[in-house]
């Protein structure tokens, strides 16, 4: 696999990495259409490994799956590869239930970013188009899993939670610290954004909003006695809504990738120096990324059912409820490499990329894995609706509004993180507070009300 | 009355209703007719010039008048295919027919009346200043809406009242909006869709304040049956009236921007470089006194329609087994809005998104700042409780409408996905609406005031 050429280039990168790591990923992005935000921001976390050493192997099979593993585990967050033969060993042997939990979250963490790495080594082979769609897709195939496990053993509650949890950890915890620190590190340079694509994602954000605070007003409603219904139709109404938004969301991707890819391409037209080649290559073969990318969902699918059958136990035994640990826990860690990432472009001023990844991660999870979750349970024969109780709806729905207005004007500054960040303290201290009785996840269950 | 002259002209424009012209001559009337509204200019879309030809024949002056006059009123509209359901709908009042023929019927008639008033307006506003003209159109722009609401008022449907406005509004900010958009996105793909946001940002502000009034009474209404504050006796009902004195007077003022200090803001600024068949449509086709007696025929007539579709709505619903709530938040904005949405999508098509917005945003911002207000003070003389309390759903969709839509215009420009949010964001609230009647039988006078005493009680706990 063209090893001897690419081992120069390799070396060269690697110094380079260490000085100017975001510079040349952002080129990156220019380069290649199929790339979202996304991808370029868990990029950031990567390093390129030195092959020197795999390339002393005389056999070439064998040479070639040493570049293989070396590819693949090629992340600096490979110091919590440990964490995944850990949590199965600590499931097998039967360690407390939190280290089972601890070790599984700690373990998808790299896990989240190598899929992303793997996409986008297929999307090498195949066409912008369709590997726009795969990433549109895999981006946050954790968070789908996990919620697919949730719903299969019936907890629809923590489905919601994490959900909701995602989608407030990604406005404002990522976005608020990446804006704090941009703010901060930048601070007396114009810290200028592409306001079309955080329109887009916004409005999109806002009609989700719409969704879930009707269902939740339609409740209210009829438990108030405004309207008589003999029937008790949410549910109905949930996946009417489930089937629009993921309309919306189609529209979105064509709008995305089609007919206005323009607005989403970052604007750095690169007049910085030449060292533009590499990161151009697929690292690995198709067969094998495709291999890769079924076992690493293989592994996050078992490390999430591991999460998801432990949590009432971490919850009981760190004395937090289940609710903070789903709501504010599970997507702070889940979310981890994106936010590095996040955080990494926006000091360096690339500020497009950095709302790429958080806003493009609140839409997707919101307009895609939410409407998805719902439609999965309804094949599934579970009644789950889009009616998130009130408390997470209303910090949903103030969390969008907050967003919207503190990103109207196509500036930032560090203030704006600071609110945004604050803000997240409140709800998460909001959450904290809120604890329900102890075990009684099977009780939340069991009212579909 | 100048028939030779417009006969000529008339001549030169049926030939020439091809689309483009249309849009080209309308740019250009707006700037030479005064006190003339977007709202105005997107009906006036759909019209066509009558070929005189046939009537100039006619020997007897006086007659000839007439029926010049005549057919400028009934033909001179693309929708006048529709005419013939007002005769219909009467026949099928007087004969006893099925109610729900009353209320399609009447509906459907409706719908060419609409059109003809503002037509007439705009002919009386060749005759009156421009400050009057522009009064008379800000007021008789949704003269059905208006008389659709006093007479469900008369009629003591409260909720049918609360219901039609409603859904006037969000029928006007999201889907008329949306699918203009849309509509507009897609065929102007590869320009620059944009549009002056001044305008759009006063009627938003007038909308958010809107919403407010709406948002105070309800959560006044919450506040006290969970107990959060204790009032003896229930004060929503003056919370509404001086509510409504507020959105009244925040009208006028917004008129007074609109029509005098800052009227640039209003008018469109298309440089019409196209075409250069400007001298129609820029003179009154028919006498003041005439158009007056018209308009006054129309409103009459509008009024017995109107009459028939708040009598028969229930029966229409039953048959139907739709819920009355769908029926007015939906079906009626629908079929009631129809001329405008027509005109708002012609001008999205042609990249006139100033004329669109100032369709839609402008009649959304009437309804919910003149007639909303003037429904509650005129039931308050004629000593109905009707308040600003448009019960939770209403007001939450209302005002996440209104939000949804601030933001989606606040950068200028857009494209078709800002109307496919907005058109999808209507389905969705289409659809609460749809499942939220799950029962057929509902009587809405009764049921206004069981909810009445309901909530009375529970205030009184």
């Amino acid at each position: 696999m063209a090893s001897t050429t690419y081992d120069a280039v390799e070396a060269s990168y690697v110094v380079l990495l260490k000085e100017e790591g975001g510079r040349e990923l952002s080129k990156e992005v220019g380069l290649l259409q199929g790339r979202k935000p996304h991808m370029t921001s868990s990029m950031s976390l990567r390093t390129k490994s030195a092959l020197s050493l795999s390339s002393r192997v005389s056999s070439s099979f064998l040479r070639n799956v040493c570049i293989n593993l070396q590819e693949v585990f090629g992340t600096k967050l490979a110091l919590l590869f440990p964490a995944v033969p850990l949590a199965v060993a600590a499931q097998c042997y039967g360690f407390g239930h939190a280290w089972v939990f601890t070790l599984s979250l700690l373990g998808l963490i790299p896990l989240a970013e190598r899929l992303s790495f793997l996409t986008e080594q297929i999307s090498f082979y195949t066409g912008p188009t369709v590997s726009g769609l795969l990433n549109a897709t895999c981006g946050n195939a954790p968070e789908l899993i996990i919620a697919i496990f949730a719903l299969q053993k019936g907890c629809i509650d923590l489905v919601k939670f994490s959900l909701v949890g995602s989608i407030l950890s990604n406005l404002l915890l990522v976005l608020g610290t990446s804006l704090f620190c941009g703010g901060v590190a930048n601070l007396g340079q114009e810290q200028l954004y592409n306001r079309k694509q955080t329109d887009a994602n916004m409005s999109l954000l806002l009609m989700s909003a719409l969704s879930h605070v009707l269902l939740l007003m339609f409740r209210y409603v009829v438990n108030y006695g405004e309207h008589d219904v003999l029937t008790f139709p949410t549910l109905t109404l949930s996946r009417v809504g489930s089937l629009v938004m993921l309309t919306a969301y189609i529209a979105f991707i064509f709008f995305q990738l089609k007919t206005h890819r323009q607005f989403f391409e970052s604007r750095e037209v690169n007049g910085d120096d030449d060292n533009v080649e590499f990161g151009d290559e697929a690292v690995i073969g198709i067969a094998s990324a495709f291999a890769w990318l079924i076992g690493a969902t293989l592994v996050i699918a078992v490390l999430s059912e591991y999460i998801v059958g432990t949590i009432e136990e971490a919850s009981e035994s760190w004395g937090l409820s289940v609710s903070f640990i789903s709501i504010i826990l599970l997507p702070t860690v889940g979310n981890a490499p994106e936010h590095a990432g996040a955080v990494i472009f926006a000091v360096k001023n690339k500020l497009d990329i950095t709302l790429g990844v958080s806003l493009g991660s609140a839409t997707q999870i919101s307009m895609f894995v939410v409407p998805l979750s719902v439609i999965v349970a309804w094949v599934m024969g579970i009644e789950m609706d889009l009616d998130f109780k009130t408390l997470e709806t209303s910090s949903l729905a103030f969390s969008i509004l907050l967003t919207a207005f503190a990103l109207q004007d196509g500036a930032s500054h560090y203030f704006k993180g600071l609110i945004l960040l604050l803000a997240y303290i409140v709800i998460a201290s909001c959450f904290f507070v809120f604890k329900t009785p102890n075990g009684n996840i099977s009780m939340l269950i069991a009212t579909p009300t | 009355m100048a028939s030779t002259g417009s006969n000529s002209a008339g001549g030169l424009e049926t030939g020439l209703i091809k689309p483009s012209s249309v849009g080209g001559g309308l740019s250009k009337e707006m700037r030479h007719g005064h006190g003339r509204t977007a709202h105005n200019m997107s009906s006036s879309s759909l019209r066509k010039k009558s070929d005189l030809s046939l009537v100039s024949k006619v020997r007897c002056g006086f007659l000839r008048n007439l029926l010049a006059n005549l057919q400028e009123i009934f033909l001179g509209t693309k929708l006048f295919v529709l005419f013939p359901a007002v005769p219909l709908a009467i026949v099928a009042q007087s004969y006893g027919f099925g109610r729900a023929w009353v209320f399609t019927l009447s509906l459907l008639g409706l719908t060419p009346l609409a059109e003809r008033v503002s037509f007439l307006t705009e002919q009386i506003a060749f005759y009156t200043g421009s400050t009057v003209g522009g009064l008379l159109n800000a007021t008789c722009g949704n003269a059905t809406e208006l008389i659709i609401a006093l007479f469900a008022l008369y009629k003591g449907k409260i909720d049918v009242v609360k219901f039609s406005l409603i859904g006037s509004i969000l029928s006007n900010l999201l889907l008329v909006l949306g699918t203009s958009l849309f509509c507009g996105g897609i065929t102007n793909l590869r320009k620059e869709q944009s549009f002056d946001r001044k305008q759009a940002d006063v009627n938003t502000g007038l909308l958010m304040l809107g919403a407010l009034c709406h948002l105070l009474p309800l959560m006044f209404r919450y506040a006290v049956s969970s107990g959060e504050h204790k009032v003896s006796p229930l004060p929503t009902l003056t919370l509404s009236r001086i509510c409504s004195i507020v959105m009244l007077v925040a009208y006028v003022a917004y008129l007074f921007f609109q029509l005098k200090t800052h009227r640039q803001l209003f008018e469109s600024q298309v440089e019409d470089d196209d075409n250069d068949d400007v001298v129609s449509e820029d003179e009154a086709v028919i006498g003041f006194p005439n158009a007056l007696a018209w308009l006054v025929g129309m409103t009459i007539v509008i009024a017995i329609l109107s009459e028939y579709v708040v009598g028969t709505i229930e029966a229409a619903s039953e048959s139907w087994s739709l819920s009355v709530s769908f029926i007015s938040i939906i079906v009626l904005p629908i079929v009631g809005n129809a001329a405008e949405h027509a005109g708002a999508i012609i001008f999205a098509l042609k990249n006139k998104l100033d004329i669109t917005l100032g369709v839609s945003l402008g009649s959304a911002t009437q309804i919910s700042m003149f007639v909303v207000p003037l429904s509650i003070l005129v039931a308050w003389i004629m000593g109905i409780q009707m308040d600003l309390d448009f019960q939770l759903l209403e007001t939450g969709a209302l005002v996440m409408s209104i939000l949804l839509v601030a933001f989606i215009l606040q950068d200028g420009s857009s494209h078709y996905l800002k109307g496919f949010i907005l058109l999808l964001a209507y389905i969705v609230i289409g659809a609460c609406f749809f499942v939220l009647g799950g029962r057929s039988d509902l009587d809405n006078g009764v049921n206004a005031n069981a909810i009445l005493a309901t909530s009375n009680a529970v205030m009184g706990q």
